[in-house]
């Protein structure tokens, strides 16, 4: 005879990943049978995820065959089968994460016209020149100017079943709505519309292996940005502001947001930091100083206005692929390493 | 604060959670629905109130982004969107004030 007793005494030695809780405890553990020398124990079905749940069948089974006339162990864990199916609450493991995608990380601006879709473009070119595997989705639908910055204007090409795959250029993926868009075309959406696309770019786009996926939303704290939050789980937020109060009002806003949806802040890069008279060499910082330190955000780089990086992508060359050597593209390389520095997984892999 | 696990435990009526500091909180099926918080069930702006539903059956809980769980009910409601703040206060509330009203 099998004592339920013991089985129980043994179940509830074993924690559960990460906690000091045991599985007994926790709940995970519902329905225990015996049956001669076999015990049947059955896993609720949970938010624990497959590996999780392979790494506690071990444990459970040979902490149980250890208990006296057990001599065979079988455990279901996962969905019940039959009528348990259609009523049993099921809680879905983590938010589906995109496949292939290790990380997605979104730059936001309180405001509009900050230049936050001319640092998402240099940034994933700068993350690419760092052997990075590297995305651009433009979130941007209603003013969306990848394209003109990377140059392109190539139609996304149809895969099966509905997907898409995204334009390739200078090494990186690209989607945006200006793909899909003559330049005439308003774009005139309310907020279901705008949700369903971002949906799409981020689960029907063929986005393959990619290290990083830069998400260039649209300024403020809108539909776009709600919509990337809870569809996919963040990795990090990147703020981008002028330096001036005004625009601080607006970043405010943009803090409170990621905290709100609790993705981390990796932090603020300044553009339009200052400028360098071409003729004298002088630093004027028109826009003021020391506003972005005033939110007690880490700031991953300050900008200058050159007019290299506006040129560049007005010509669809960004600075970073048309002038690597330039003081500035080293600016949006470092931004590109501490981005990276917040990510332990490629810290690991800089090391091998 | 984030959840580790989420497991409903039909036979009792209740979500269990477990946080990433070790608490441990138990949501009653029906103390859960009742305080959901979506535009539907609250309306607009003022004070949250418990609105009972009779024997609500949880039938599935999402996680939504990084931030909330998305649980859908046998009703057919799914609107309410809680946050894991919301869920801490919910579950540190539930003893010692449990269906007063709270500030939106």
């Amino acid at each position: 005879m099998i004592s339920e007793q013991d089985i129980r005494d043994q179940l509830k030695r074993i924690p559960y990943p990460g906690s000091s809780r045991d599985i007994l405890t926790l709940g995970l553990v519902g329905e225990i049978l015996t049956q001669d020398g076999t015990v049947i124990v059955h896993l609720r079905p949970s938010s624990a995820t497959e590996e999780v749940l392979q790494h506690l069948t071990g444990r459970i089974t040979s902490a149980l065959s250890a208990v006296p006339g057990v001599q065979k162990v079988t455990i279901h864990a996962g969905r019940p089968r039959g009528a348990a199916a259609q009523s049993a609450p099921i809680a879905t493991p983590a938010p589906t994460p995109l496949p292939g995608v290790r990380r997605v990380i979104a730059v936001a601006s309180g405001k509009g016209g900050v230049g936050k879709s001319t640092v998402a473009v240099n940034l994933a070119l700068a993350l690419k020149a760092l052997d990075n595997r590297v995305g651009l989705l433009d979130a941007d639908v209603y003013g969306p100017s990848v394209p003109l910055m990377m140059g392109t204007e190539a139609l996304p090409r149809a895969g099966q079943d509905k997907k898409i795959y995204p334009v390739e250029k200078y090494g990186i993926s690209l989607i945006s709505m200006g793909f899909f868009l003559d330049d005439q075309s308003p774009v005139i959406w309310r907020g279901p519309i705008v949700m369903s696309i971002i949906r799409q770019f981020l689960r029907d786009v063929l986005w393959g292996e990619l290290d990083y996926l830069i998400v260039d939303l649209p300024p403020g704290t809108g539909d776009a940005a709600l919509t990337l939050a809870q569809e996919v789980p963040l990795s990090g937020g990147v703020i981008v502001s002028t330096p001036q109060d005004v625009a601080l009002l607006d970043v405010q806003r943009g803090i409170a947001m990621f905290r709100q949806v609790n993705v981390p802040i990796l932090g603020v890069i300044e553009n339009m930091s200052y400028y360098v008279c071409p003729h004298c060499g002088e630093r004027e910082e028109i826009f003021g100083h020391g506003g972005v330190q005033k939110t007690g955000l880490e700031i991953l780089g300050e900008v200058p206005i050159v007019e290299e990086i506006r040129t560049g992508g007005d010509v669809g060359k960004p600075l970073v692929v048309q002038h690597p050597e330039h003081p500035m593209a080293a600016v949006f390389r470092q931004i590109a390493l501490r981005v990276m520095e917040t990510d332990t997984g490629a810290v690991r892999r800089a090391q091998r | 604060m984030t959840p580790i696990l989420v497991t409903p435990i039909e036979e009792e009526k209740l979500l269990r959670i477990l946080w990433d500091d070790d608490q441990l909180s138990d949501y009653p099926f029906a103390y859960l629905r009742g305080w959901c918080p979506c535009a539907v069930c609250q309306g607009h702006g003022g004070e949250r109130h418990f609105i009972a539903v009779e024997n609500p059956q949880l039938v599935g809980v999402g996680l939504v982004g990084n931030y909330a769980l998305n649980p859908r009910w046998n009703d057919g409601h799914e609107t309410g969107i809680y946050t894991f703040e919301y869920l801490r206060d919910l579950s540190n509330r539930r003893e010692s004030q449990g269906e007063n009203p709270v500030k939106g």
